[in-house]
């Protein structure tokens, strides 16, 4: 089965000699359909770094990032952002939801953004928001949600129109303990229909719901100790 | 008091430090506050300079003299402190002044030099034209400020002229020879004299003039004027000149006039306050204030929630809502007074940079760079106010804002009050009333029309958030980028509502002063009455004048043309002034003419085309004279005033007055005769008699004028105006061109265009901007969920498109209200009927094209690039 996304040898510099800074270092990466991977890591590991990159939101220095088969890093600005349309959803820590749009305009965001219809797009939405099991919170704005119905909203957002890429920075990071749970309930059931999803978190447990871990640290990856280097970790059920 | 103060002191220490943390945003608010007072200061000081006053006035009138002491004519006369403003001839006999009279009063030791300063006129290389001649001791010291000399030489002797740039312009130049003419009763005297400088007159400055030494250029017809050496005139003396029929302007009493308790109490002017102009003051000023308020309030809107969350933060450790408003408060006043000091200062530069092209525009000399201090003081003010006030609105919020929504981060405001619009309807409401009571038939009230303008802008101010509001919720089915737009607006009200609303007053401010105009000029139209046949010229003709000259000298600018001469009865014969009365049943016709042929009576077989009859009545006209019938022409006014009934037989009664002005009774003759309509309101000429009815009557009968047929074009008018003025006996060509719309209005009207456009662009400009660098995060996220670089630049567009559309939405139809209450009495006519006429394609600018437009703009000038997501959090 083809990796929906696949990172090679991907190498990321902030900054410029000599305050350069090595966020990430020749990093490899692999998920497939149907697949949640947890990356796991301390603060600056390189995580968020990871997200950004598999997301086409930045660019690697070196190295390359394929998203169902395209390369990221031979598309311009347009086609990245095409690809944020169609292929790949983002689930953030924020919520990042757009106060001034209804929980159903924002899920209905993306699919606008490509150019579908509004009335479509917003059926669509709709469809996504049952799914997610807020149907009925279709028309409230953002300020009048709670953080669990919100970050809902995000993940009806990343997954309307079919995305097969769900990238997910610390979704549970803003709201208690048994909502959060339910979120990841939630990312685990797109998964288990046939997304690929990356999942970055620092909590053991919810690396639970993961089907694999990866590890990371100054921005290599690491085995399950931190302490090895490991070179290559592909391939699904390496757990 | 003193904790008062620290509270501000602390107060406008964070202010100033915001103030330069935040400087794009503070240059923002500068601009806008600036930028009026900017303006009004460099106004200010160009006027003053422009505005000759004081001493430098008498300089010019004067020279070095102590006074300009001239003859009235008669033995006794009253003046006030200047006898330019108020003067009353006591004196019954003619007599003319003299220097001893001057001398026995001020003393024999003083110097006397006269000075005239007269109309003649001059040979210029098309013809002729008039030229201001002064005529004095140009050597003599007392002369000194008169004139200037920029080239040559003065005069010395009376063979030689100086004469200023415009009159060399259009005559002969420094050393060639210029012709003066002086008409007098006995004819035409002619003088040639030398060009030996160029000078300028201390008076004129696009007008020609020339100075010469006395008796150069003959005898002046006025009354004898001299410049008065040695100490100051007082009051005393000027009173005592008076009594022997002597006005005098003295350099002492214009320069420290004595208090009004002086003067003759006839000599007190009562000249009232004019409410007119007090009340457009008053209302340009309060527009202007309100206008800047509100263009720099979302500035300070933003300002203030840029600060909310440390202001949350003072609340929730114990600050006062007070403490909240001040912090605000004071950015106010620090822009304020920053931004008036820099306006003043940058105003007084710009006027100083447009003086040349000021004096270019104007026909009197500008004074010495004057620059007025105290109005400037105001000015500045003026700018602080508008600051504090545009503050005023944000203050009051922050201190009312929910500290635990704004420290959970929510962005947005509440719901707008519900007691506002209501108020607001009310002040529009209350606007139409007064618009209705100010304007009504009986009588127009500026003050009320005033307070029409006023109150329906502020209404309207006070509608903006509900409408807001409105247009927020019918989003729904609008294009992504149009309804994010109108969502925030209506969730950030506090920065969007001051930009409609000023987007809002402008239009109705351009709506209203558009309407007026253009009413005015349809009654204007309304109410034109032409001379005679649109496109024709008419030359009036005197007896001694000569027909063919005229017509050569048309020729030869207008080769095509075709001239007609009209005939008529010479009312000014030898045999003294004629007049024909036309009597049905003893009594006297009434008929108004305007006398453009030169004649009341024209004589001929047939109508001229010139009159401008219709050609129902020209061939009805035309009929009746080969029948030897007398054609009475009656314009409307007539046929409405007594006596309109149709017209079978007249007694044409010939009355000759002699030199007395007696009338006598000449030949008189019974004629039938036929009405025909002038066409226009007042007809050209009375009648039209059939030659051998003229001669029947004995009339003197000749060629009166001579038309043109059309049409002479505007460019070859001012040509044949000065070659038709050597002719003698020639008046001057009038062209019938039909209703001309002043040029002014035109100019106006774009002035206004661009005036609305300058302050909507303003007013858009700043509420996107700032909506933009508030929407950073939202334009982040659709940049996170693959929104194209273009997404923002629609944004941006859709901004510009929602203030600009829903602030001339709601400015036009408010502008209606005064619109309609100004042009009602500019355009009641005669019957007491108005007129609207309502200049659609400049409403369509303003309310449809200018938002269009702007929105194109910014959508233009919009960067493409979306802000990332620095770090997914």
């Amino acid at each position: 089965m083809n990796p929906v996304l696949k990172l090679t040898d991907v190498t990321r510099i902030h900054g410029e000699a000599p305050h350069e800074v090595l966020a990430l270092r020749g990093i490899s990466f692999e998920a497939h359909p149907g697949e949640l991977v947890a990356v796991m890591g301390p603060s600056g590991s390189g995580k968020s770094t990871l997200l950004t990159i598999a997301g086409g939101l930045d660019r690697p220095t070196a190295g390359s990032v394929t998203v169902e088969g395209t390369d990221l890093a031979g598309l311009g600005q347009h086609g990245r952002a095409r690809m944020r349309r169609t292929s790949i959803g983002y689930v953030f820590q924020g919520f990042n939801l757009i106060p001034a749009l209804t929980a159903a305009e924002n899920v209905a965001l993306p699919r606008e953004l490509d150019g579908v219809a509004p009335r479509r797009a917003r059926a669509e939405a709709r469809k996504a928001l049952e799914e997610v099991g807020i149907a009925d919170l279709a028309d409230r704005f953002p300020d009048d949600m709670s953080g669990g119905q919100q970050q809902r909203v995000a993940i009806a957002r990343a997954v309307v129109g079919e995305r097969r890429l769900i990238l997910a920075d610390e979704p549970t990071g803003a709201l208690d303990t048994e909502t959060g749970e339910g979120i990841l309930q939630l990312l685990r059931a797109r998964c288990d229909a046939g997304a690929a999803g990356v999942l970055v978190t620092h909590e053991a447990r919810h690396a639970a719901w993961a089907d694999r871990v990866v590890f990371l640290r100054d921005g290599v990856v690491v085995d399950e100790t931190g302490a090895d280097r490991v070179d290559v970790l592909t391939g699904p059920g390496a757990r | 008091m003193s904790q008062r103060i620290g509270g501000w002191r602390v107060a406008l220490r964070l202010a100033r430090r915001e103030a330069w943390r935040r400087k794009a945003q503070t240059v923002l608010m500068l601009v806008l506050v600036c930028l009026p007072v900017l303006a009004v200061a460099a106004a200010a000081v160009v006027w003053r300079t422009a505005d000759v006053s004081g001493a430098e006035g008498v300089d010019r009138r004067m020279g070095t003299a102590a006074a300009l002491v001239s003859g009235s004519g008669t033995t006794a006369v009253l003046q006030a402190f200047d006898p330019d403003s108020i003067t009353s001839w006591l004196g019954e006999e003619e007599h003319v002044s003299t220097e001893e009279e001057v001398r026995s009063v001020l003393g024999s030791e003083r110097t006397l030099v006269p000075l005239a300063q007269e109309y003649l006129a001059y040979e210029t290389r098309r013809g002729r034209a008039d030229l201001l001649v002064t005529q004095t001791e140009l050597a003599d010291p007392l002369t000194h400020g008169l004139l200037r000399l920029t080239d040559g030489r003065y005069p010395r002797t009376t063979g030689e002229i100086v004469v200023n740039a415009a009159a060399a312009r259009r005559g002969p130049g420094l050393g060639e020879t210029i012709a003066v003419m002086r008409s007098g009763s006995d004819g035409e005297i002619r003088t040639e004299l030398r060009v030996v400088g160029i000078a300028e007159s201390a008076t004129t400055r696009d007008r020609p003039a020339a100075a010469v030494l006395p008796g150069a250029v003959g005898a002046p017809d006025d009354q004898p004027r001299w410049l008065v050496g040695g100490g100051p005139v007082t009051w005393d003396d000027v009173r005592a000149l008076n009594a022997v029929g002597l006005f005098a302007a003295s350099r002492q009493v214009l320069s420290d006039p004595p208090p009004d308790s002086e003067l003759p109490p006839e000599m007190v002017s009562h000249a009232p306050v004019d409410e007119t102009t007090v009340t457009a003051l008053v209302l340009v000023t309060t527009m202007v204030l309100l206008e800047v308020v509100l263009l720099a309030g979302p500035a300070f809107a933003v300002r203030a929630r840029a600060q909310a969350r440390t202001l949350a933060l003072v609340a929730a450790s114990g600050g006062t809502p007070a403490q909240a408003r001040r912090t605000v408060l004071a950015s106010g006043v620090v822009v304020g007074l920053l931004g008036g000091v820099l306006g003043v200062l940058l105003g007084i530069g710009l006027g100083a940079l447009l003086m040349p092209l000021a004096q270019r525009l104007q026909g009197t000399w500008f004074g010495p760079f004057e620059v007025p201090w105290t109005l400037l003081l105001v000015v500045a003010a003026f700018g602080l106010a508008a600051a504090v006030l545009a503050a005023l609105v944000p203050a009051y919020s922050a201190s009312r804002q929910d500290v635990v929504a704004v420290l959970a981060g929510r962005r947005g405001e509440g719901r707008p009050s519900r007691r506002s619009p209501v108020l607001g309807l009310v002040l529009i409401a209350a606007g139409v009333g007064s618009g209705v009571a100010g304007s009504g038939a009986g009588g127009a009230s500026p003050p009320l029309v005033a307070a029409s303008a006023l109150l329906s802008v502020l209404g309207m101010v006070l509608v903006v958030a509900t409408a807001v509001a409105l247009v927020g919720r019918v989003a729904r089915s609008w294009p992504l980028a149009v309804r994010f737009a109108a969502r925030d607006a209506a969730r950030h009200r506090t920065r969007t509502v001051p930009a409609i609303a000023a987007v809002g007053a402008t239009v109705a401010g351009v709506v209203t002063l558009g309407i007026a105009l253009n009413s005015q000029q349809a009654a204007d139209e309304r109410d034109y009455d032409p001379q005679f046949a649109h496109g024709y010229g008419v030359v009036q003709v005197e007896p001694e004048a000569d027909p063919s000259a005229v017509r050569r000298v048309v020729a030869g600018r207008l080769p095509d043309a075709r001239v007609e001469e009209l005939t008529g009865v010479r009312s000014d014969s030898e045999a003294g002034w004629t007049e024909i009365a036309f009597q049905v049943a003893g009594e006297d016709l009434m008929v108004q003419t305007t006398g453009a042929f030169g004649t009341q009576y024209l004589v001929g077989s047939s109508v001229p085309a010139v009159t401008g009859l219709d050609p129902a009545a020209r061939e009805r006209a035309d009929s009746a004279l080969a029948e030897g019938r007398v054609v009475l022409l009656r314009g409307s006014e007539d046929e409405a005033g007594e006596g309109a009934a149709a017209v079978d037989l007249v007694r044409a009664v010939v009355r000759v007055s002699d030199e007395d002005g007696t009338p006598r009774d000449g030949a008189s003759v019974e004629v039938p005769a036929t009405t025909v309509p002038a066409g226009g309101q007042i007809a050209p000429a009375a009648a039209i008699l059939p030659p051998e009815v003229a001669g029947e009557l004995g009339l003197s009968v000749g060629p009166t004028a001579l038309a043109i047929a059309p049409t002479v074009p505007g460019t070859a008018q001012a040509d044949l105006d000065e070659a038709l003025a050597t002719l003698p006996g020639t008046g001057v060509l009038y062209v019938e061109r039909g209703f001309r719309p002043d040029d002014s209005v035109r100019i106006l009207q774009w002035v206004l265009a661009v005036l609305g456009g300058v302050l909507m662009l303003g007013g858009t400009l700043t509420a996107t901007f700032l909506a933009l660098s508030d929407a950073r995060p939202d334009l982040a996220t659709m940049s996170a969920v693959g929104a194209r670089p273009r997404t923002r630049r629609r944004v941006a567009a859709s901004y510009a498109l929602v203030v600009g559309l829903v602030g001339a939405l709601l400015g036009a139809p408010v502008g209606f209200i005064p619109g309609i209450a100004v042009s009602r009495p500019l355009s009641r006519g005669d019957d007491g009927a108005t007129l609207l006429a309502v200049p659609w394609p400049l409403l369509a600018v303003v309310v449809v094209g200018l938002p269009l437009l702007t929105a194109a703009a910014v959508g233009l000038c919009a960067r493409s690039r979306l802000p990332l997501v620095a770090r997914i959090d």
